[in-house]
């Protein structure tokens, strides 16, 4: 079945090739959900693409404010106004001759004009002028044949409630039905867009982001771990720390492609660790990316001269990547799908994420938090990308508690930093809980990190040391 | 011999209503109206005439075209029937693609002859 391409980003990904053409959907949502500038994106990025469209204002705002609202948008041309992009005022017709003379009206002027799509917004404004309900149905769905008819894209914009869109006849009458609503979350007043019907294709059910800038909107998919069971291939390679000691208990360092949690208190040492597996890749010309929600690049570069690491030489030769989103900024919907982005760009081999905590602190939702790193893990694996998650364990002093949120269930690996009293100092140990398919040391050695970088010391050999 | 134009008109007649009642199959008999609106607006821009066709929900005729014949014989009948069964196909193609309106001009020509559809003339 041939699409129409919405040309608005990931949109397309979502909807697995763009809208049946010659249907007819209803964008839905209460006012100021972003309805009228989701279809003008897309009657902009059609008409870059040829297409002609008419787009029918009713009562709700008039064409002059929309003009002139949409002259912020860089998809907006006023080349295409007039030649690709005719707007008409059915209000008019509607106000001055009834609502029996809207269809005539529609297709002279889709007889003028042929275009290849057709917006009437708003159309919940028609179906507020009509009489009853039974008299309506029957318009939209003579409406519905006709501009089919004409081989017509059509989208009908309107002020519906969520609770409506089950009850009235035009969502009956609807191939695709696109909800737009805000909500409120962790103090960013958030975008989200679902798919409710689209006859003719597959689409990604769920929950999407989406945003309004001055590109016009970008949607951000909703990322859902796969419930088939993940296969991947298992390499042998090893990808150590170049820290002696620890890769030695590793026989070698991390298996290829796992994912590793890093999980301490603060202060031990979680960053440098993770920090020194990305330079120890770049040493070996091998593209890593630092995802840092913690520290900016700066303060991670006086930390890596600090411990005496080559550090700038590898940003400057692109071998290594950081990426500083700052915790305020952090918008888990968006930054999730952007991180695989970077990921699959930048062709990285080693991955960080400092910390996954911070991630954990932006969600509302434990669950939607899990399902999100279970999607970015699944995606990690897939490409064989040896990642280090790090993760902050709030009690000091004991190891038992890796992650709150069973998170430790989805890595292969897991290595824990923690402190330990010895008589009136604290020291840092460190051992490795698990090591998915591979032989690693049990042993609980301590650490310390210095301007020579990371030591590992002896064995702990006290176990009342540990408590 | 030529034909009289009347059997012709009756021919065009019987073909048009097949092809009406074959794509109503899909389409239903509303949108089959809304087609022929569609195709006899378009194709009135070349022949006045073929706004003479007489359609609605119970069907469609040509006698308002055969009694305008009368008075101008030299109307090209054979090239507006032509063209009218060429352009219902091809929207008809888009419409529901190109393997069920096969089936249908293959059922057409069957019945008439030549139908001038080309599946990959879009």
């Amino acid at each position: 079945m041939d699409k129409l391409k919405t040309g608005i980003k990931n949109l397309d990904h979502i909807l697995c090739g763009g809208i049946p053409v010659y249907s007819l959907n209803i964008v839905s949502g209460s006012p100021g959900s972003g309805k009228t500038i989701f279809v003008q994106n897309i009657i902009f990025n059609s008409a870059r693409n040829g297409l002609k469209s008419l787009y029918l204002t009713t009562i709700s705002e008039s064409q002059f404010k929309m003009v002139r609202h949409l002259q912020e948008f860089e998809f907006f041309s006023d080349d295409f106004l007039g030649d690709k992009v005719i707007y008409g005022d059915l209000g008019a017709v509607l106000r001055e001759q009834g609502t029996d003379k809207v269809l005539g009206y529609l297709t002279e002027m889709i007889k003028r004009h042929l275009p290849n799509i057709v917006v009437i917004d708003s159309f919940k404004a028609i179906r507020d002028i009509f009489p009853d309900e039974k008299t309506f149905k029957a318009f939209v769905f003579d409406l519905a044949a006709a501009l089919s008819i004409w081989e017509v894209t059509v989208f009908l914009v309107g002020e519906y409630e969520e609770q409506e869109l089950t009850l009235l006849s035009e969502f009956a009458v609807a191939d695709g039905i696109f909800h737009l609503y805000g909500q409120e979350e962790k103090r960013f007043q958030k975008r989200y867009l679902r798919i409710l019907k689209m006859r003719g294709t597959n689409f990604e059910q769920g929950e999407h982001l989406f945003q309004i800038s001055h590109a016009g909107i970008e949607v951000y998919p909703r990322m859902r771990p796969e419930g088939k069971e993940l296969h991947y291939e298992v390499r042998p390679g090893r990808k150590g720390f170049g820290i002696t000691g620890l890769d030695e208990m590793l026989c070698g360092g991390l298996t290829e492609g796992t994912i590793t949690l890093i999980s301490g208190g603060t202060g031990t040492g979680k960053t440098a660790f993770a920090l020194k597996f990305l330079l120890d890749g770049a040493e070996k010309g091998e593209k890593g990316l630092f995802l840092s929600f913690e520290e900016p690049v700066a303060q991670l570069q006086d930390t890596a001269r600090h411990l005496g690491w080559e550090m700038d030489r590898y940003l400057a030769e692109g071998r290594l990547d950081i990426k500083f989103i700052s915790p305020i900024e952090l918008d888990i919907d968006k930054h999730a799908f952007e991180i695989l982005d970077m990921v699959r760009e930048k062709k990285v081999e080693r991955f960080v994420i400092d910390s996954i905590s911070s991630f954990e602190s932006r969600v509302s939702d434990i669950q939607k938090y899990k399902d999100y790193l279970w999607a970015i893990g699944q995606q990690l694996k897939r490409r064989h990308i040896t990642t280090i998650f790090t993760v902050l364990n709030e009690d000091l002093f004991s190891p038992m508690v890796v992650t709150k949120a069973q998170i430790s269930l989805m890595t292969d690996n897991i290595i824990i930093l923690r402190y330990v009293e010895d008589d009136s100092s604290i020291k840092k140990v460190f051992g490795i809980l698990k090591a998915r398919g591979s032989n690693h040391s049990r042993a609980l050695r301590e650490y310390e990190i210095t301007p020579n970088g990371i030591n590992i010391l002896g064995k702990l050999d006290r176990a009342n040391m540990l408590r | 011999m030529s034909e009289p134009i009347e059997n012709q008109i009756e021919r065009y007649e019987t073909l048009l209503r097949e092809m009406w009642t074959a794509s109503a199959k899909y389409l239903g008999m509303f949108s089959v109206k809304l087609l022929v609106e569609r195709v006899v607006w378009e194709l009135s821009l070349e022949y006045r005439e073929i706004e003479l066709l007489e359609y609605d929900q119970d069907g469609i005729s040509c006698a308002r075209i055969a009694a305008s014949l009368k008075k101008n014989p030299d109307l090209p009948v054979d090239d507006m029937f032509a063209k009218f069964t060429t352009r219902y196909l091809k929207i008809l193609a888009r419409l529901l693609g190109h393997e069920k309106t096969e089936k249908i001009a293959k059922k057409l020509n069957e019945e008439f002859g030549r139908i001038p559809f080309d599946s990959k003339g879009e």
